[in-house]
């Protein structure tokens, strides 16, 4: 069999087999890793009330598994963030960027909290952002820091410690 | 009434159907009403919409049987022998006949089409329940599940479910909580199909080996035998009391823990086993064939080339795969426009996406207090009780599934036990296709209508597409650590107040705040509707519906009045969260 015919049936071949299978042309296989991932969009408090706070931050889009997590290690002492909180969210492998966000429930009121961010696979791989040391302060019982941060409260970001 | 089904069976060959009036309506005696819902949980109207769905059931069986009696003779050959031409739509009427067949169930009063009519995308056919109790009633009323009845249009394209280890991520099976695995017949729709039968609150046959009883009783044995062969739903010896046992629901005291009370020597247990696997095909067959999973929506005529989008429903689409982001999950095959004017001029990957990843997630939903399932504490006059644990209840969907706990199914994989903390509280990603899908009487799901009310996700907590995309749209923009029924004055629930979700853990955060404005989420509602089948042709039986539609209102606050204050919650039941692996972080 020559080259060119042997080629054609092998493109034949696997054209079957992708025609045949309507799964396999549906899902795309993971996005290929990003060489590096940065963040284009500092981290950021969305939102905070008694029982729920939010940080968002944006990347390119780090590629890998589409299902991912936004991770967040957190304190009140910025030399030991010794909690995490993780949340899934999906890549979409069309999208330049990639926007995490992550809940954490239930902080103290009106307490300082120190964090940082980073992202990684739902394997566990991470996706090695380098993020510097921000805090916010949550509010008073009963308050809320809207959608849209205020001025004045939320965010400040920091050097790293 | 055997002696009646049987006369009333093939008496012809070549296959002749008699259709007989009232045989497969059978009438028999049914146990007492069991009603331990307070006052307002089931709708006024459930009894009669029942009847209503029955009536519609009845004709597209008869509509079945005429298919059945118009098929050409069988011309079996080659080898494997397979019947020439004509193989296709044989099991596929077959599975048509099931699917229509009242007599698949208990009491003879209910076929899979009775939760599940083409006029709402083969989902839930009853506005009002839709609406109140979300879960149908069973073959026992008024016994009921606990999870909306999920669309089967394109069920058959999901994989058997499996592990993917490269990406740590379910993928596949059917049914909300994915317990549908497909893993002996590698097909999770055909094993979709074999479980409302034998589920205590739906169909409710005691015993698998009923469904071969009532087949080899039906009016299309010469169907069946046709498609599987001759023989193949005759020789089995059954008991003098199997009607006696099949017509006895499920769950009934009398069969304590024995889930085959059909009396079988082996090899007619096998006989019925198989039986029961061709039962799962043939429907499947008839899920995936042209008159449920057509793929004639405006949406496969615009990727023909064959349709030119609305001004609103482009803006939808781009918003879709763009800011709504709605296309990471329900991928649509195509490249994504982000920015505004942008074209897309990526490739279509193929022409017949399904928007769906065939994963699973968690959006947040609140726990929906009217769902019928939590007011079910109570044993009926079989002394069967669905849910003793009350409000106590929590549905963890696939996680309950991993751990083979209470209300799910067993898992037939050990190695996937230990996935059950991290997927807590998710629930498969169902394709949006026929989201919209309603009667052609009344062919919008949105106030003010006229529209035939639905409810979505699987809790039916949200009941319009406008819901729908507000909910992703703002759920962390109006977030309140409240129940449903209990947002604050001076906020509307589903509008601005989103109670905080019944699960929290494994959360999906793609989606919650999402920046749309109200002509954004009304252009994406816009695009989802051309996902309706049945533009390129008519969508079979979307006429049948013979209820009546709604008017009025707006859809953001539809079905708004019917709210229930939820009662201050119980502990969630050790059923349910006190089973290993345990929930991570524990579930209040």
């Amino acid at each position: 069999m020559t080259r060119p015919i042997l080629k054609l049936v092998t493109t034949a071949v696997i054209a079957a087999v992708i025609v045949s299978n309507p799964v396999a042309a549906q899902v795309p296989p993971p996005a290929k890793k990003a060489r590096r991932v940065q963040i284009v969009k500092a981290p950021e408090l969305e939102m905070a009330a008694g029982h729920l706070t939010i940080i968002t931050w944006t990347t390119n889009n780090p590629g890998g598994t589409d299902d991912h997590y936004g991770v967040v290690h957190y304190g009140t002492d910025p030399k030991n963030l010794n909690k995490t909180a993780k949340s899934p969210i999906r890549l979409n492998q069309g999208h330049p960027t990639t926007t995490f966000r992550v809940r954490l429930d239930d902080l103290e009121s009106r307490t300082t909290y120190y964090y940082r961010v980073d992202s990684e696979e739902s394997t566990g791989r991470s996706d090695g952002v380098k993020s510097l040391i921000s805090k916010f302060t949550t509010p008073g019982s009963g308050e809320r820091i809207p959608a849209s941060p205020q001025p004045g409260r939320g965010v400040q970001p920091m050097a790293r410690q | 009434m055997k002696v009646l089904l049987q006369t009333c069976a093939v008496v012809a060959v070549p296959l002749l159907l008699v259709s007989c009036s009232g045989a497969n309506a059978a009438d028999p005696a049914s146990p007492p009403i069991y009603n331990p819902y307070p006052s307002g949980i089931l709708p006024a109207d459930v009894a009669s919409e029942t009847a209503r769905v029955q009536g519609e059931v009845q004709s597209i069986f008869q509509q079945a049987l005429a298919e059945a009696n118009a098929l050409p003779p069988a011309n079996v050959t080659g080898q494997p022998p397979t019947q020439q031409g004509s193989g296709y739509r044989a099991i596929m009427t077959l599975g048509k006949l099931m699917n229509y067949d009242v007599n698949m169930s208990a009491l003879k009063n209910m076929a899979c089409a009775s939760c599940h009519m083409p006029y709402a995308g083969f989902g839930g056919p009853i506005p009002s329940v839709n609406l109140t109790m979300v879960a149908y009633p069973g073959t026992y009323h008024f016994r009921a599940g606990k999870r909306t009845p999920q669309r089967y249009t394109y069920s058959p394209y999901f994989p058997a479910l499996q592990l993917d280890n490269t990406a740590n991520a379910f993928f596949g099976g059917n049914f909300w909580d994915g317990r549908s695995t497909g893993y002996l017949l590698q097909s999770p729709d055909a094993e979709q199909a074999q479980h409302p039968p034998v589920d205590s609150q739906e169909m409710g046959l005691p015993d698998t080996a009923c469904i071969a009883w009532r087949l080899s009783q039906s009016q299309y044995v010469a169907v069946f035998e046709r498609v599987w062969g001759a023989g193949s739903l005759t020789g089995i010896s059954w008991p003098s009391n199997t009607e006696q046992i099949c017509a006895t629901p499920g769950g009934a005291a009398t069969f304590g823990t024995n889930v085959t009370p059909v009396s079988l020597s082996p090899v007619d247990r096998n006989r019925a086993n198989v039986i029961f696997d061709h039962w799962g095909q043939s429907v499947s067959a008839f899920e995936k064939s042209v008159e449920v999973s057509p793929f004639s929506s405006k949406f496969d005529a615009y990727m023909k080339g064959k349709y030119t989008m609305t001004t609103d429903e482009l803006a939808g689409y781009n918003l879709f795969k763009g800011k709504g982001n709605c296309n990471s999950c329900h991928l649509d095959g195509r490249g994504t426009t982000l920015s505004p004017g942008q074209t897309d001029t990526s490739t279509a990957a193929q022409v017949n996406p399904l928007f769906t990843c065939f994963g699973y997630t968690n959006e947040g939903l609140p726990l929906n207090p009217r769902d019928a399932f939590y007011y079910q504490t109570t044993p009926d006059s079989l002394g069967f009780t669905a849910n003793p644990d009350g409000f106590g209840y929590r549905d963890l969907g696939m996680g309950t599934f991993l751990r083979s706990g209470f209300g799910s199914a067993p898992s037939p994989n050990a190695e996937w036990t230990s996935q059950a903390p991290l997927r807590d509280g998710r629930f498969q990603v169902s394709s949006a296709r026929n989201a919209g899908m309603a009667p052609s009487q009344c062919p919008t799901t949105e106030a003010p209508g006229p529209y035939f009310q639905k409810g979505f996700f699987h809790n039916g907590y949200i009941k319009s597409l406008k819901q729908l995309v507000h909910f992703y749209n703002t759920r962390d923009v109006y977030p309140f650590p409240v129940t449903s029924g209990h947002c604050p004055a001076g906020t509307t629930e589903k509008v601005d107040c989103w109670p905080m979700p019944e699960v929290k853990n494994n959360l999906d955060m793609t989606v919650g705040k999402l920046g749309l404005t109200d002509l954004e989420e009304n252009q994406i509602v816009a695009f989802l509707q051309t996902l309706t089948d049945g533009y390129t042709v008519p969508y079979p039986n979307v006429s049948t519906f013979t209820g009546q539609c709604s008017t009025g209102g707006s859809a953001s606050t539809q079905g708004n009045e019917t709210l229930i204050a939820t009662p201050t919650l119980p502990p969630c039941s050790s059923n349910v969260c006190a089973i290993p692996p345990l929930p991570n972080p524990a579930i209040p």
